[in-house]
């Protein structure tokens, strides 16, 4: 008797697993196409918005550090430097945010669309953990000594983010669509 | 604007605005600025008279983002030394007072509005702080100098 319950309760926890697994499994088209458009954004937002070198290396020139200490009174000093952290923070702060997002989507989607091997499974879940941590690390070092305190780890974040966006791009390449005239989208572009 | 347009034309639209209108204004900041003011803040459309009557509105609109993006990428990519430079050049070639410019741009801060749309947030806050430390600068210098000399103009570049 004691048997027959046990099976029957293992029966019924197979069941109700494989009835939330099918729930998870099916995602509906309209909401997966949603996903891979923020993706694509999410990815774009990040190679063409954080990442450009020139960009980083702007955010974090030390020139620009030795030029406002030697030519700025104290006051300016001060203004400069907190809004170098201000930036610095908002750039660490966004790079994590669209790593965290771009991590999310290829746990959920990516393998539903594209076919990455395990070792670029597990290369690409590497970077991500590794990332994320950098981005951490950055945030504290930049919270407690101020923009220009870790600058090797800048450029390594950098060059980590790059890679995944080199992977999640691969992933992802389907959605870029030939033939759109530029133009066309360049016109509704340039409006404010 | 959804009239299709030659890339050609475009080209040749904003090599013609380099050559001549902008060939007066050689600093990305005075570039920006003066390009952001081509554009229609209710529709986001750029235009030119002179550039329109040569090409179409179409293609001069184009050419006038191209040349706008452009000065912004190029005025992103300037060191905040490089920035006081062009900010004592500006004020020259305004032939503003410059207490009132000076008042003007901190109170107003029209660099903000004169942006190219479609820029990234982080990057336009951070073109922002290096102006708004720029114009600090020059502000400093020029104080300290008008104490001593009041006609001279500011020594910009004491690290030079």
């Amino acid at each position: 008797m004691i048997q027959l319950i046990l099976s029957l309760f293992v029966g019924l926890v197979l069941v109700v697993s494989l009835y939330f697994f099918a729930r998870r499994a099916k995602p509906s088209a309209e909401g997966s196409a949603q996903q891979l458009r923020e993706a694509r954004q999410t990815l774009d937002s990040l190679q063409y918005g954080l990442l450009p070198n020139d960009l980083v290396e702007r955010i974090f020139a030390r020139e620009d550090l030795e030029y406002v200490f030697s030519a700025a009174p104290p006051d300016v000093q001060s203004l400069f430097l907190a809004d170098r952290k201000n930036v610095a923070l908002g750039w660490v702060r966004r790079v994590r945010a669209a790593v965290l997002e771009l991590m999310r989507f290829h746990r959920g989607h990516a393998r539903l669309h594209a076919r990455l091997s395990f070792s670029t499974e597990i290369r690409l879940a590497l970077n991500f953990a590794g990332l994320l941590t950098a981005c951490r690390l950055l945030q504290i070092t930049f919270y407690l000594r101020g923009p220009y305190a870790a600058p090797g780890m800048v450029r390594t974040a950098a060059a980590a983010a790059s890679r995944v966006c080199s992977i999640s791009e691969n992933s992802l390449a389907f959605l870029n669509v030939k033939g759109v005239d530029p133009l066309n989208s360049g016109a509704a572009r340039h409006r404010a | 604007m959804k009239k299709s347009i030659n890339l050609t034309d475009v080209e040749l639209a904003a090599d013609d605005l380099r050559r001549h209108t902008l060939s007066h204004m050689p600093e990305p900041l005075e570039r920006m600025i003066y390009l952001g003011s081509t554009r229609d803040y209710n529709t986001g459309l750029y235009y030119h008279d002179g550039l329109a009557s040569r090409f179409s509105d179409e293609v001069a609109c184009e050419a006038l983002a191209n040349c706008h993006r452009e000065a912004y990428r190029m005025l992103l990519s300037s060191s905040v030394e490089d920035l006081v430079l062009q900010i004592d050049s500006y004020i020259r070639s305004t032939h503003a007072a410059p207490r009132d410019f000076i008042a003007a741009w901190k109170s107003l801060q029209p660099y903000r509005v004169a942006v190219p749309a479609s820029t990234d947030p982080l990057a336009v806050e951070f073109l922002c702080g290096n102006v708004r430390v720029a114009l600090a600068i020059w502000a400093a210098h020029r104080d300290g100098r008008s104490r001593q000399r009041p006609d001279a103009s500011p020594q910009l570049s004491p690290v030079r």
